[in-house]
């Protein structure tokens, strides 16, 4: 029997035996170390109380008729700063109505002293068994939380895509009409006749800004365009080496401009992935020129590329402003944006997850206001083939179309 | 250098759009043509010589796509230059290998659209040029045979 519950008990429970009688507290602490289990023990209640608050415990057995604080007393602290500690009163003998009051206040359970080691172990490992099962539902909760506001999210971003691209569509037939009378009326001041017309520059001036103007929504349309565009991948083994060098010459300019060291790492067992590498590029010029827009002077950005089980993580760090937490969950939001209006469409970040996710992987961020920021791409090292015949396409395919004419 | 115009049939169901650009391409020495859906293409291009077509994608009844087939079939010469509104460049591409010279997406830059106007009228140019060649060198031989 005792073999039975030796087994049973795992042996890296944190235990904490509470009584005021030395000789007691002892022998538990002996017979229990003869199993090669370890028991803390405290000989008050403000004893057992300073040693939880420097280490968190499983179970802790408490003797109810203690001098100064009592267990039931005990009992509410450990309930109240520890709720997820059980508790075993051990009460004196036939005082039962000690245990029922314990177990309305929180305990597990309570034992009548004397106590018979073994049914000692069978409480304690009930109560580990509760705490544990409960830790896992908390996870569990946790968890399912989590993933429910994932995809919350998800389809938050996917119905907003949908939406902007329908507009931006409808948008792109009025703002051609624009920008051809615009034109056109330019092409008209222009005409020796008109050189003498008066005011002829007040125009000019304002032909420009609804020219800027046209440009600038024109940005935003083709963009979110691109973002929920079905595109076909054309999936090939990428050279991540040659992949990261071409992507940080492209941003080299900009970035020595503001004085910024780039600097990239790939670990040599990252070896080779099967993906879209215009996509990719994409995305890592697009987190790239994030980072450089977000890093002030003198400033680094170091892009990592490193193998993570099947997948291969790509990290773009920077050590730029940082974002602010209330931000984190809207920057890949379509829009969203917190450079002055014109500068930026918003659509940067959105776009490029829409692109990972397209891609089969995913995108995270970590960001320290004042510290910097961390974009973490994961994409798995296989993508897998869409199945749909080549109906759709890419503005980077239609490239390489022309470049094969 | 006096410019040759190109001769340009307009596409597209939007007719204020049809009706700047046309303004825009004649000032700029095209001669230019207007249709207003993929029938009225087919019905001019019976009727009228045309270098080169500017086809709207997105159009109703007879879609970009069905008005190019119809071009590829009974004028393989002319060149067809795709416009969409859309972000479905897929619909590009498909023309593309359909035969279209090339796309542009609304709202395009006009100097894009010059550029590529006057390289699909340099194709068909050429094209022509050949055949004309191709043609005279058949002659000869053949007068030869005799």
């Amino acid at each position: 029997m005792v073999e039975d519950l030796r087994s049973g008990l795992d042996k890296n429970i944190r235990l904490l035996i509470v009584d005021d009688e030395e000789t007691f507290r002892r022998t538990i602490v002996k017979r229990l170390q003869k199993r090669g289990i370890s028991i803390e023990e405290a000989g008050s209640g403000e004893e057992c109380l300073s040693i939880l608050e420097e280490k968190p415990m499983d179970v802790v057995v408490l003797d109810v008729k203690m001098p100064g604080m009592n267990g039931i007393e005990v009992l509410r602290h450990v309930k109240e700063r520890y709720p997820k500690t059980e508790v075993i009163l051990l009460t004196g003998h036939a005082s039962t109505q000690d245990g029922v009051g314990g177990i309305k206040a929180g305990a597990f359970d309570y034992l009548s002293k004397p106590i018979e080691l073994e049914h000692l172990l069978g409480k304690i490992k009930q109560a580990h068994e509760k705490r544990v099962r409960e830790e896992e539902k908390r996870r569990e909760a946790e968890f399912r939380a989590k993933m429910e506001q994932q995809m919350i999210a998800t389809e938050r971003l996917a119905s907003l895509g949908t939406l902007a691209a329908g507009v931006a569509h409808e948008i792109n037939n009025p703002l051609a009409i624009i920008k051809e009378s615009a034109g056109w009326m330019k092409l008209i001041l222009n005409k020796e006749e008109m050189a003498d017309i008066p005011r002829k520059g007040d125009f000019e001036m304002a032909l420009g800004k609804i020219e800027k103007g046209v440009e600038r929504a024109k940005r935003i349309t083709h963009q979110l365009l691109g973002s929920v565009k079905q595109t076909d991948s054309v999936c090939s083994e990428v050279n991540l080496e040659e992949l990261l060098g071409e992507t940080a010459d492209l941003i080299h300019k900009e970035a020595g401009n503001k004085n910024i060291e780039i600097s990239h790492q790939i670990d040599p067992a990252v070896g080779s992935i099967w993906t879209d590498p215009y996509k990719l590029r994409q995305v890592l010029i697009n987190l790239l020129t994030n980072a450089v827009h977000a890093t002030g002077s003198g400033g680094r950005i170091t892009i990592m590329i490193e193998p993570v089980d099947e997948r291969v993580a790509f990290i773009v760090r920077d050590t730029g402003q940082g974002i602010p937490k209330e931000n984190l969950n809207k920057i890949f939001e379509p829009f969203f944006s917190t450079k002055p209006p014109g500068e930026g469409t918003g659509l940067g970040l959105f776009v490029t997850r829409s692109i990972v996710e397209k891609l089969g992987g995913k995108i995270e961020v970590e960001s320290q206001l004042g510290k910097g920021t961390i974009f973490r791409v994961q994409l798995p090292r296989y993508q897998k083939i869409d199945e749909k015949p080549a109906q759709n396409d890419h503005v980077d395919n239609l490239k390489r179309v022309f470049e094969i004419n | 250098m006096i410019k040759i115009p190109t001769k340009v049939l307009l596409v597209d169901d939007e007719k204020d759009f049809v009706e700047m650009l046309s303004l825009r391409l004649q000032e700029a020495g095209e001669k230019v043509s207007a249709a207003y859906s993929g029938r009225e293409c087919l019905e001019t291009l019976e009727k009228t010589r045309i270098d080169v077509v500017i086809l709207d994608i997105k159009m109703p009844g007879m879609d970009g796509i069905e008005t190019l087939r119809e071009i590829r079939k009974r004028y393989p010469l002319i060149e067809v230059i795709m416009l969409t509104g859309h972000g479905s460049t897929e619909t590009a591409v498909e023309g593309m290998k359909l035969g279209a010279f090339d796309y542009l997406l609304k709202p395009a830059d006009f100097e894009d659209l010059d550029a590529k106007l006057e390289a699909a009228r340099k194709r068909k140019d050429e094209h022509e040029e050949r055949i004309r060649k191709a043609e005279a060198s058949f002659l000869l031989r053949k007068s030869g045979d005799i």
